[in-house]
């Protein structure tokens, strides 16, 4: 889910920068240094966009900078499993599909795509299952429940983010459309039949 | 002007010719090119933004 956080924290203003407008400067190491990294427990950080309340400045020997205590807003993505998301496919693999959660891609594997057999068609890359056809393309909006959640504070891109679609009401757009249709056609019969 | 004492003089005149020395902003015009130098000018004209915390 994604979080507006009010989040505190030193920071460091940089000698050559002092004589510009404090508020600005902060904000911009702020978001220069947390902006597309990963904290376990805060979450991935999508954009710091407000800094709120500047505190006392502090000289600490063997350092020119000026260290701030600043209190910050900042919207972050905080994962956790059994969540469900929505994405997008960006790249079709034979082992499966890797979904953009937005600021973080996440891996769909084959074997959590759906009950069936499914084949890996590389000429148009997609993903098709083998007796009902439907298929996953590259571009196509997915929804998926969280199932693995492997953060890496350090290398971000490799994190380890895991999905599953093999559960009802998951599933791409299309599919989700049909099973919505289906739903609709069962209903009406069933009233006619008590009719 | 307040009173500092030899300690907190040298911390202060001290950090200020760090940040100088890594590029922070003139407070003063002057013909000195070494920052430690320019530190101490500036202190004695009483304009460094530094304080002491005293306990």
């Amino acid at each position: 889910m994604y979080y507006r956080m009010k989040l505190s924290d030193k920071v460091r203003v940089p000698p050559h920068r002092l004589g510009e407008a404090l508020d600005k400067v902060i904000l911009d190491v702020l978001q220069e240094q947390l902006e597309g990294s990963i904290d376990k427990e805060i979450g991935i950080f999508i954009g710091v966009t407000k800094v709120l309340n500047i505190g006392e400045g502090e000289i600490i020997p063997g350092d020119g900078a000026v260290f701030y205590d600043v209190d910050f807003e900042a919207l972050v993505l905080r994962l956790s499993l059994q969540e469900v998301m929505e994405g997008l496919v960006v790249e079709t693999t034979s082992f499966g599909a890797f979904v953009s959660l937005g600021p973080i891609d996440a891996m769909l594997h084959v074997s959590q795509i759906s009950d069936e057999y499914i084949s890996f068609d590389e000429k148009n890359s997609r993903l098709i299952c083998q007796e009902s056809k439907r298929f996953i393309a590259v571009g196509e909006p997915i929804r998926s429940r969280l199932v693995t959640l492997s953060l890496n504070e350090r290398e971000p891109r490799d994190s380890k983010i895991g999905l599953t679609m093999r559960q009802s009401g998951l599933g791409t757009g299309v599919w989700l459309e049909d099973d919505m249709n289906k739903e609709k056609e069962k209903e009406k019969g069933g009233e006619r039949g008590s009719q | 002007m307040q009173s500092y004492t030899r300690y907190e003089r040298a911390r202060i005149i001290g950090a200020r010719a760090l940040q100088i020395s890594m590029g922070a902003p003139l407070l003063i015009t002057t013909e000195k090119c070494d920052p430690l130098e320019i530190a101490i000018e500036e202190f004695q004209q009483n304009i460094i933004p530094i304080t002491v915390k005293r306990k």
